[in-house]
């Protein structure tokens, strides 16, 4: 019985299949779309039909409700779909829309479709495209293109926000330029070609959804009246200003260095009058310090006339007689032995003949800065008493040329150094009084004293001959006063005349006092004047490097007047009044011993050393 | 003499005192902070606070739908977790429009409560979408960046709206509604199907809720600062 069944029922199968009717294929939903996001609209495709007629119906059901509906318009929307107006329509919220086919052997349901219209919004194209050139005045002519939304959409309550987009390409070129236009309806094209045909297309789209398919092209031909003129114009311009750059750069080239200095003139340098800057280069120093009216600066002689001897009178423990190292006095035996030339001793020795090699190398000013006002606040033995003078600067330094070179004697150890020149000086004019021949024997002593230690030179002992010295001269005329001279160097007393001392009194002990002569009139000539009874003046020849005043009484310069050279700084040579033989010695001797620094005399010591001896 | 230096002196602190007084009105007034608005005068205020709140809406939601549209990709496919998320937003109890027309029937403060609301409704639950992200295989790195930066958007949104609810309709601020989110023990499933499920869910939700918003910004600010003439 069974097989029986199956058996007609395969038959009847087959009966159908030979009719040629199926049930419906499954149909397919294509897709959902709302254009406004109040409505929406489904479509699908159908399956096969089976071969019979096949009826379609779409059933959805919403979120929130359970029942099903179908679907309430299939018209509006063409065949094979759904349109549901407002009515039906429920944002935020899921359908679930299923197509059913049915024909006569049967029905066909096709795949759910779970659809929210929130994410299907895909509106119409805009409308309305227009094209415009615009010329504005001052500015380069553009493209306004203008739109509409399209027609269904609300955006005036907000409900719908529409975004959009242009694109367009010229008549010649296959590619499409896109611009975004955000919100608004209209844009402008401001690079264009002129004398082209350009075509438009815009497209919109919602805040969150789909683009739209792009509108109806619109068509513009730009006029060809473009200023192809300003260009022609600038380019002549430009050819032209750069043919006068060239011309201006040749000119520059060729004329070159006068344009410059036309243009911009060199600066001048700096110039003094009668100043030649060359001849400073070359070293000729006395022909540019005469230029520049300078006399005797700096001392132009031969150097070894500089190296003059000396002889220091000291009185105490802190001088002492200290021959100056010239080349001249190789051995008189006082030189002291533990000098060093070239060296500072630890006392702050000063080599005078160092001193001298550097003046000659170097002409340079001297520093005429004499420090006398140290010299006079040194204590002083009081014996000397020796007044300062006033105005160090201006006269002739008569205890002290020779400060500024730290002019500190080379002295025996033990030896207290820094009131050596002062009191040397002090020594001298205590000599002032003494006959030739004490003082010459005081010298020598001293000359003596220098080799032995430095106890020799006891303050107590100096002072004793001194005192003698002093007495003997006291009792003879200041006058006859003898003095030994002392060269000293013309370099510090260069353009300077000679002053005078006035002795102002010899106090009991035998000490001179000397003042400036105030108002001298330095230029005079020594002319030995008449000396007044009252008054003892000693005219200063000279001041040696090592602050050995060379005092000479005035009335004694008619006597020398042999030795004076010229008007303004005659040199006092030695006077020796009593030993006419010693003088006549020395006059002979001095022509010999005479040196000559510009305009003073010297007399080399060495001379009438011998001459006392 | 001296009645007349006392009447100097007392001239002199009067004008004192009345200068202090006077600069402190000049300084009082410019300490406040907003401007009050008398009808009409706020107007250019109103429409920049709604332009700002609008472009923050408008971000927010795009966040929320490329978190849904990645994960949708990536876990989502085949499993018919769509089927399953019907009727399951917990914000769906809230009375909120489903179309145009109720939309433009509330009243607008109306709207702006319920915008609050829905925004509150978000707290939590972004918060435990951040912390338990972690327990996906595999989870996205823009997943967990944008969760936060959402979260940090709708707090401004809040304070943006507000302020406009101070301004629109002052005094207002009874009967909020809440919504209550208890889905957090599917978000920690052990089940992965449960769990993914779970977060389908949550982003699902979410995109809609901010897309909500989104647009009941835009029709308030249509309505209220261009008078339906967007």
């Amino acid at each position: 019985v069974a097989s029986t069944i199956a058996f007609i029922l395969l038959l009847c199968l087959n009966i159908s299949f030979l009719n040629g009717q199926s049930p419906p294929g499954k149909p397919e939903i294509l897709k959902c779309r709302s254009p406004d996001k109040e409505t929406f609209t489904c479509w699908w495709k159908p399956g096969t039909d089976g071969g019979l007629p096949t009826n379609y119906s779409l059933t959805y059901v919403r979120e929130g409700d359970e029942n099903t509906y179908e679907c309430p318009d299939y018209k509006t929307s063409g065949p094979n779909s759904c349109f549901f107006s407002k009515k039906y329509t429920s944002i935020w919220k899921i359908y679930i829309i299923t197509v059913n086919a049915t024909n006569q052997m049967g029905t066909t349901a096709s795949e759910p479709l779970y659809v929210d219209v929130t994410y299907i919004v895909e509106p119409e194209p805009p409308r309305n495209l227009s094209l415009e050139v615009k010329w504005p005045k001052d500015r380069k002519p553009y493209l306004l293109i203008r739109w509409s939304p399209p027609n269904i959409t609300d955006l005036r309550s907000g409900w719908f926000t529409m975004e959009y987009e242009i694109r367009l390409k010229s008549e010649e070129t296959d590619e499409w330029e896109i611009h975004f236009a955000g919100q608004q309806t209209q844009f402008k094209i401001f690079s264009l070609y002129p004398g082209q045909k350009y075509f438009v297309q815009t497209r919109c789209k919602p805040d969150h959804g789909y683009w739209s398919r792009w509108g109806q092209e619109s068509a513009i031909d730009i006029p060809n009246d473009f200023t192809m003129k300003d260009t022609t114009v600038w380019i002549f311009v430009a050819v032209l200003s750069a043919v006068i750059c060239l011309i201006m750069v040749w000119a520059v080239a060729l004329k070159g260095y006068s344009m410059m200095t036309c243009i911009f003139p060199p600066v001048p340098g700096p110039k003094i009058k009668g100043f030649d800057t060359h001849l400073l280069e070359k070293g000729k120093s006395e022909e540019l310090l005469s230029a520049l009216g300078c006399q005797d600066f700096p001392p132009t002689s031969d150097c070894e006339d500089l190296l003059v001897e000396f002889l220091e009178v000291d009185d105490n423990e802190d001088e002492q007689l200290m021959p100056s190292h010239s080349k001249e006095y190789p051995g008189q035996g006082v030189k002291p032995t533990h000098l060093d030339p070239d060296s500072d001793s630890g006392h702050g020795s000063y080599d005078s003949h160092s001193l001298l090699s550097e003046k000659c190398e170097e002409p340079q000013a001297y520093p005429p800065t004499f420090h006398i006002p140290e010299i006079i606040e040194k204590p002083e033995n009081p014996e000397e008493n020796i007044t300062p003078i006033q105005d160090p600067q201006s006269n002739i330094p008569y205890f002290h040329a020779d400060v500024s070179k730290s002019s500190t004697w080379p002295l025996l150890p033990g030896q207290h150094m820094p009131r050596s020149p002062y009191h040397s000086i002090a020594d001298v004019c205590k000599l002032a009084g003494a006959p030739v021949d004490a003082v010459a024997s005081f010298l020598d002593k001293a000359g003596k004293n220098a080799l032995k230690s430095s106890k020799a030179f006891e303050t107590g002992k100096e002072e004793k001959v001194a005192k003698q010295e002093m007495e003997s001269l006291h009792s003879k005329t200041k006058e006859e006063t003898s003095w030994p001279l002392l060269q000293e160097k013309a370099s510090f007393i260069y353009a300077k005349p000679l002053d005078y001392v006035e002795i102002h009194k010899v106090n009991k002990d035998g000490v001179l006092s000397l003042l400036p002569k105030q108002k001298e009139n330095c230029d005079q000539v020594e002319k030995p004047r008449a000396s007044e009874t009252s008054k003892e003046y000693a005219k200063v020849s000279g001041v040696t490097d090592n602050n050995i005043l060379v005092l000479v009484p005035e009335s004694q310069v008619q006597n020398m007047a042999l030795f004076e050279e010229s008007a303004k700084k005659a040199p006092s040579p030695l006077e020796q009044n009593q030993s006419e033989k010693d003088l006549a010695s020395f006059a002979g001797t001095s022509s010999n011993c005479r040196l000559q620094l510009g305009r003073l005399d010297y007399l080399d010591p060495t001379c009438f050393m011998h001459s006392f001896h | 003499m001296i009645s007349v230096m006392n009447s100097q002196g007392s001239a002199q602190k009067a004008g004192t005192l009345l200068l202090l007084v006077v600069s402190n009105l000049l300084f009082c007034q410019n300490v406040h902070p907003l401007p009050i608005c008398p009808s009409g005068d706020c107007k250019m205020s109103l429409q920049d606070m709604f332009d700002r709140l609008v472009m923050l809406s408008h971000y927010i939601h795009s966040l929320s739908s490329e978190i849904f549209i990645e994960f949708d990709q990536r876990y989502a496919q085949g499993r018919g977790f769509i089927a399953k998320a019907i009727n399951g937003c917990h914000t769906s109890s809230l009375p909120t429009p489903e179309d145009k027309e109720q939309a433009q029937q509330i009243p607008p403060e109306v709207l702006l409560k319920l915008v609050i609301s829905l925004l509150h409704a978000w707290n939590d639950p972004l918060y435990q979408l951040v912390t338990e992200v972690g327990g996906i295989h595999e989870a996205p790195d823009g997943m967990v960046s944008r969760a936060k930066e959402i979260e940090a958007q709708i707090k401004q949104l809040l304070e943006g709206i507000q302020k406009i609810i101070g301004q629109v309709h002052p005094g207002a601020n009874e009967n909020e509604i809440y919504s209550v989110w208890a889905q957090l023990p599917s978000l920690q499933a052990a089940d992965e199907e449960s769990r993914l499920f779970a977060f389908y869910n949550l982003l699902h939700c979410l995109r809609r809720d901010s897309h909500k918003v989104d647009n009941y910004l835009k029709i308030l600010k249509c309505r209220i600062v261009y008078q339906n003439n967007c």
